[in-house]
């Protein structure tokens, strides 16, 4: 087929627009901050840059507050494998399973996703009030008066507040990725296994979880590098405080930009962030597609 | 056996929706009351509705400013991400015998892995150069640039699924490119344009670390920052501040339960993109 002077014209005047803006706004963008991790700056603008070599990278690597940050992901990673898969996995279940109301369920475990992280980050804050909050009110209720304390300012349960919140918000969210995986098996398999004498829990076991190998894949992939990147939810909710404890990485990247003035650094930490979460999905697709070799 | 374990589920799923809608629910009861309400008991029913707490937040937050301008921020990244998105496509596309398609399609999928807080430094940097900051037309921008690349990838694979026959008849019948994408490919492609639409809607109403770096005019507050400096702020009344919350919620619980159907199927679609 001879290529045509017109279909040049309209393939670059088409694509242009999209292309300025990905080059202008997230290429140089990286390459920026790459230079930046190798230099220090105030972050006037204006002002001259210092090479430093390699003293961002080897300054946050030595720091024991980076590290904090990065062990503060590690538990959303372990809170997204631990509690948010087999939660919502089980909502999965429960919404494609031969029930009454799956529809107004399937809407209302959705909802949190809607509304935004900071307004369930807020919303959130409200209930996890030590004074007047609804979770103190049931520890009360409970008889559990000694378990009241202000959660969001105790060092590492704080934490874990947030990560549970992120759960309570992504449960919905992660269900509809398991039930597409689920709703792909045909019933026919489901069928052959009650034949072959299989019960409830062994039909789960054996047809359905490594049928929705796939589903699986996209929340792990979702979940690691989502981890790593997580931000509005813990600075809506604790600033990253008190004193960094719960900071994540991005908070990291932010607070030593803008509130310590240090952009080198804060350049350093961007180039982590990347570097990590580019290894983090290049393992997670190597590790899923092995084993779909291996099954194939 | 069967009764039991239906018991079991129906107990447990219940108990999820409770937990799911529980705080949704005391957070809009908790905005009519005032402070000695709000601290006897979140469960309650308000003795009286008090819709002053909304006239409150709406003067002295600047509430519905904030919505207003969120809104405005994601209807106008919606529109910029369908428009650019589509054009880009259809070159992708429809023109891939090109040559420098290929690398092209390489520089989007770098657009859909790098995380957006890498680029917060340079890219206030770049604020700063070209008058940026307090600038809702730049903000648009930086909104589009990073829906842009996933847009891309999936009107793409959109398009690519379509039949070319229909092309080939529409450019015997005398369309050009124009015409063709615009009477032919795009009513193909709503469903899709439709997801995302939603999905691009939903980020640009509450997005918030860009907000937070190129944004320091308290008039122009997005909806996500003016609730955080709200809350801040004003500690005394809390009436106000749930009040707040619930506004800010109302456009988007709206659209969901307009679209619940559509809205699912976009966040699935861009799911499974990773």
């Amino acid at each position: 087929m001879k290529v045509k002077r017109k279909d040049y014209v309209i393939g670059i005047a088409f694509v242009l627009p999209a292309l300025i803006l990905i080059l202008c706004l997230i290429v140089y963008p990286v390459i920026n901050a790459l230079i930046l991790s190798f230099q220090t700056w105030k972050g006037i603008y204006g002002t001259p840059r210092t090479w430093v070599g390699l003293k961002n990278y080897t300054g946050i690597l030595s720091s024991e507050i980076f590290w904090k940050s990065m062990l503060n992901s590690f538990w959303f990673i372990v809170g997204g494998f631990g509690v948010l898969m087999p939660l919502s996995f089980g909502l999965a279940l429960l919404i494609t399973s031969k029930l009454k109301f799956t529809r107004f369920m399937k809407t209302s475990y959705f909802m949190p996703v809607i509304l935004g992280t900071t307004t369930v980050a807020l919303m959130w804050t409200y209930m996890l009030n030590p004074e007047w909050g609804a979770v103190a009110q049931l520890f009360k209720f409970l008889h559990l008066d000694g378990a009241i304390f202000d959660w969001l300012s105790t060092p590492t349960l704080n934490v874990w507040c947030v990560v549970l919140v992120n759960e309570w918000m992504y449960a919905g969210y992660n269900m509809l990725i398991f039930a597409a995986g689920l709703v792909a098996i045909p019933d026919e398999l489901h069928e052959a296994a009650i034949i072959d004498g299989c019960n409830g829990w062994q039909k789960i076991r054996f047809v359905t979880l490594p049928l929705c190998k796939n589903s699986f894949k996209i929340f792990s992939i979702l979940c690691v590098t989502g981890c790593l990147k997580v931000f509005d939810i813990v600075w809506a909710m604790t600033r990253g405080g008190p004193n960094n404890v719960s900071s994540t990485p991005a908070i990291m990247l932010y607070t030593q930009a803008f509130q310590y003035k240090l952009f080198g650094r804060s350049g350093a930490y961007s180039i982590i962030l990347l570097v990590f979460g580019l290894i983090l999905s290049v393992v997670m697709n190597r590790v899923f597609r092995q084993e779909s070799d291996l099954y194939s | 056996m069967n009764k039991v374990k239906n018991t079991v589920l129906y107990v447990f799923s219940f108990l999820w929706c409770a937990i799911t809608l529980l705080p949704l629910l005391i957070t809009v009861l908790a905005s009519f009351k005032n402070n000695d309400e709000i601290y006897s008991g979140l469960f309650s029913i308000p003795k009286t509705w008090r819709f002053s707490n909304f006239s409150n937040a709406a003067q002295t937050a600047d509430a519905l400013v904030s919505i207003g301008n969120s809104l405005l921020m994601a209807f106008c990244t919606t529109l910029m991400v369908t428009i650019i998105g589509m054009l880009a496509s259809y070159a992708l596309s429809r023109k891939s015998f090109l040559k420098f398609m290929k690398p092209l399609n390489l520089i989007f999928m770098v657009g859909v892995m790098v995380p957006v807080h890498c680029t917060i430094i340079p890219i206030n940097t770049i604020a700063t150069a070209v008058g940026g900051k307090d600038n809702y037309f730049f903000l648009l921008l930086v909104y589009t640039t990073f829906n842009l690349a996933q847009a891309i990838f999936l009107y793409t694979g959109f398009m690519d699924g379509i039949d070319r026959s229909m092309d080939e008849a529409a450019i015997i019948d005398g369309c050009g490119d124009i015409k063709l994408l615009t009477s032919v490919l795009l009513p193909i492609c709503k469903p899709i344009i439709a997801t995302e639409a939603i999905f691009v809607f939903i980020y640009g109403y509450s997005e918030l670390i860009f907000s937070l770096i190129l944004i320091s005019n308290e008039a122009k507050y997005t909806v996500s920052r003016a609730m955080l400096s709200f809350t801040g702020n004003h500690t005394i009344d809390l009436g106000p501040q749930f009040a707040f919350v619930v506004m800010a919620m109302i456009p988007t619980v709206v659209i969901y339960i307009l679209f619940h159907e559509k809205v699912e199927a976009g966040a699935l679609a861009g799911a499974v993109k990773g």
